[in-house]
C-alpha cells in the first residue's frame, strides 16, 4: 500500500489553533505552487515558523508530491533538526539546511519558499541575474541576494553563507539552482515568489529576442523601489493584491484535501 | 485570524437594485474576468477590467463597474462587481472594497472616451515582454495585423498613482483602442465586451508568437518575414470594420454558453 498524505489522521485539535491555521495555509501554498506549474516533483520546499514557537518550523514531508500535501502531513522540526511530529516521511536534508538558515538568521521571517522552475533556474544561471525590465521587476531592484552554488545544500556549513547572501533581502537567487523568497507571513512569501517567477519568465522572453529594449532609467527604478518600500511599511499592504484567501478558496473548491 | 475557506464569498444579489442594462453589462464584464482567468491572463489580485454603466440620464452619470479588490478573477460575479464614480468612490455598496489607485489608468480613458465601454489591463508575461521591446508589436501574423497602425504606446512613468499621468495616457491612446504600456503591460479597450475580449486574446497571442519568432531569428540568423504593407493595412481595415457586428468575436456566444455550463455563478 503506497503512502498517501491525504489519508493521514487529522491533527486538527491536536495542535494549537494557530499552528493548525499555519498548517492549512502552508499546505495551500504547496498546492498553489503545483497549480501554477512551479513544482519539481518532490523537490524544493516551503517552510513556515510555528506560531508561538519561533524555534520550530513546518516543512514538507519529503516524498509527497506538492499537489498532495496536506495540513496534517507537514513535518514539524526545531532548529536543531529534531523532528517533533509523527509520520512516515523524512525531512529533505537540503531543505532543512536552507530553511533553517533563513528562519534562524531572520527573526522577521515567518515563511520561506524555494523553487526550481525552468525560468528561475535559467535566470539564476545567467551572469547578472534579474534585469530591471518592468514595473513588476522593481520590487526586486537592488533587493535580491545572490548565493553561489556549492552543490546539494546538505552541508550545515552552508547556513552561514546563505544568511550572508540573503542579508536583509526578501528574495535570493540561488545561482545555478533556483529561487527563494521569504516574508513576514505565508501569503507574503507566496506573492513574492509568484511575482519573482513572472519576472524571470518575462526576462527570458525579452532577452531571447536580442532586440533593442526600452529600459527604465535608474532614477525611475530607484523611485519605484522606494515607493514599494514605503508601501511595504504599511501594515497589511498587499493583503488584497495577493488575493490569498480567494486563491485558497478556489483551491478548496477543486480539491479541499489540503485542509485535512 | 482563522480561515474559513469552504464558505463561498458572501454576496448581496444586486440584480433587483440595478437597471436591466446595467445588469447585462455586469454579466458580460464578469464573463470577461472569467475568460481572462481561463486563459492565464491574471496577476493574482492585481490589474483590473472596468466597464461604463449605461446611463439614461442627461448629463450621464459616469458610473463604472470594477472588480472587488482581493478576489481572483475566477471569483468575480455580476453582483460582486463594485459600482464606482470617476474618482473611484463607491456609489453602490455591495460590501466589497476597490483599489482606487488601480483605477487611475481606467478613469483617464473613461473620462476622455465615451465610445469605450470596457477598459482591460493585464500583466501577462508575453504582454510585459513585448512592452520592453523598442520596436513594439510587429505586424507579423493575422492576429497582430488587427493592431497594425491602430496600436498606441505609453512610456512608463512609475506606478500610475499620479493623476497628471491621465492626460498623457489619453494623448497616447489617441483614437486607438489598444495600447502597450511600456515596461508594464497592455491595455485593451472595447466598444463592446466581445470586442474587448477579442483584443485581449489577439494581443496576447500576437505578443507570445512574436517573442518566439524573434528568438528563432536571433538564434538562427533567419530573419522574420512580414506581410507586404498593403496586405497588412487591408487586413487591419477589414478586422476594424467588424465593429458592432457578430463577427467582431464569433466565439463570444460560445464562450458564454461554456461559462453558463461550467461556472454559472459568474452571472449571479
Amino acid at each position: 500500500m503506497a503512502l498517501d498524505a491525504t489519508a493521514m489522521p487529522s491533527l486538527k485539535g491536536a495542535v494549537s489553533d494557530e499552528e493548525w491555521d499555519a498548517r492549512v495555509e502552508l499546505a495551500g501554498f504547496y498546492r498553489l505552487v503545483a497549480a501554477h506549474g512551479m513544482d519539481d516533483l518532490v523537490g524544493t520546499h516551503i517552510s513556515a515558523r510555528v506560531p508561538g514557537h519561533p524555534d520550530q518550523f513546518l516543512i514538507n514531508p519529503y516524498g509527497v508530491l506538492f499537489d498532495e500535501i496536506t495540513a496534517s502531513s507537514l513535518i514539524k522540526v526545531n532548529m536543531d533538526g529534531d523532528v517533533l511530529s509523527d509520520g512516515p516521511w523524512p525531512v529533505n536534508a537540503a531543505g532543512f539546511t536552507i530553511h533553517h538558515a533563513v528562519l534562524s538568521g531572520r527573526d522577521d521571517v515567518m515563511c520561506a519558499a524555494h523553487t526550481h522552475t525552468v525560468a528561475g533556474m535559467a535566470v539564476s544561471s545567467v551572469e547578472g541575474g534579474l534585469t530591471p525590465l518592468t514595473q513588476k521587476h522593481m520590487r526586486f531592484y537592488k533587493g535580491i541576494g545572490h548565493h553561489p552554488y556549492e552543490g546539494i545544500a546538505d552541508d550545515a556549513d552552508e547556513c552561514a553563507r546563505l544568511q550572508r547572501d540573503l542579508a536583509h533581502h526578501d528574495a535570493l537567487l540561488l545561482e545555478n539552482h533556483g529561487l527563494l523568497t521569504c516574508g513576514p507571513s505565508i501569503r507574503s512569501a507566496w506573492a513574492l515568489l509568484y511575482n519573482l517567477e513572472k519576472c524571470c519568465q518575462t526576462q527570458l522572453a525579452v532577452e531571447a529576442t536580442g532586440a533593442e529594449l526600452v529600459t527604465p532609467s535608474e532614477e525611475l527604478c530607484e523611485s519605484t523601489r522606494a515607493l514599494f518600500q514605503r508601501m511595504l511599511q504599511k501594515p497589511g499592504f498587499g493583503n488584497l493584491l495577493d488575493a490569498w484567501e480567494s486563491s485558497l478558496r478556489l483551491l478548496a473548491r477543486e480539491d479541499d484535501s489540503f485542509m485535512h | 485570524m482563522p480561515l474559513d475557506l469552504t464558505q463561498p464569498v458572501p454576496t448581496i444579489d444586486v440584480r433587483a437594485a440595478v437597471s436591466p442594462e446595467e445588469w447585462e453589462v455586469r454579466v458580460e464584464l464578469a464573463a470577461l474576468y472569467r475568460l481572462a482567468a481561463r486563459h492565464g491572463m491574471t496577476d493574482l489580485g492585481g490589474t483590473h477590467f472596468s466597464a461604463r454603466v449605461p446611463s439614461k440620464s442627461e448629463p450621464p452619470e459616469h458610473h463604472f463597474l470594477i472588480n472587488p479588490y482581493g478576489l481572483m478573477f475566477s471569483e468575480v460575479t455580476a453582483s460582486n462587481l463594485v459600482k464606482i464614480d470617476i474618482d473611484g468612490e463607491i456609489v453602490l455598496d455591495n460590501g466589497f472594497p476597490v483599489n482606487p489607485a488601480g483605477f487611475t489608468i481606467h478613469s483617464a480613458i473613461h473620462m476622455a472616451r465615451e465610445d469605450i465601454l470596457c477598459v482591460a489591463h493585464t500583466h501577462t508575461v508575453a504582454g510585459m515582454a513585448v512592452s520592453c521591446l523598442k520596436e513594439g508589436l510587429l505586424p507579423m501574423t493575422q492576429h497582430s495585423l488587427r493592431f497594425h497602425n491602430r496600436l498606441s504606446y505609453h512610456d512608463w512613468e512609475g506606478v500610475a498613482t499620479n493623476l497628471d499621468e491621465r492626460e498623457r495616457l489619453v494623448r497616447d491612446l489617441g483614437d486607438n483602442y489598444n495600447m502597450i504600456l511600456r515596461n508594464h503591460g497592455v491595455l485593451c479597450c472595447g466598444r463592446s465586451m466581445p470586442e474587448a475580449w477579442r483584443a485581449l486574446f489577439a494581443l496576447e497571442k500576437s505578443c507570445a508568437s512574436q517573442l518566439q519568432a524573434m528568438a528563432i531569428a536571433k538564434a538562427t540568423g533567419r530573419p522574420i518575414k512580414l506581410p507586404p504593407e498593403y496586405v497588412a493595412q487591408g487586413t487591419s481595415d477589414k478586422l476594424e470594420s467588424r465593429h458592432g457586428k457578430e463577427t467582431v468575436s464569433r466565439d463570444w456566444p460560445g464562450q458564454l454558453a461554456k461559462l453558463d455550463r461550467e461556472e454559472p455563478d459568474y452571472a449571479s
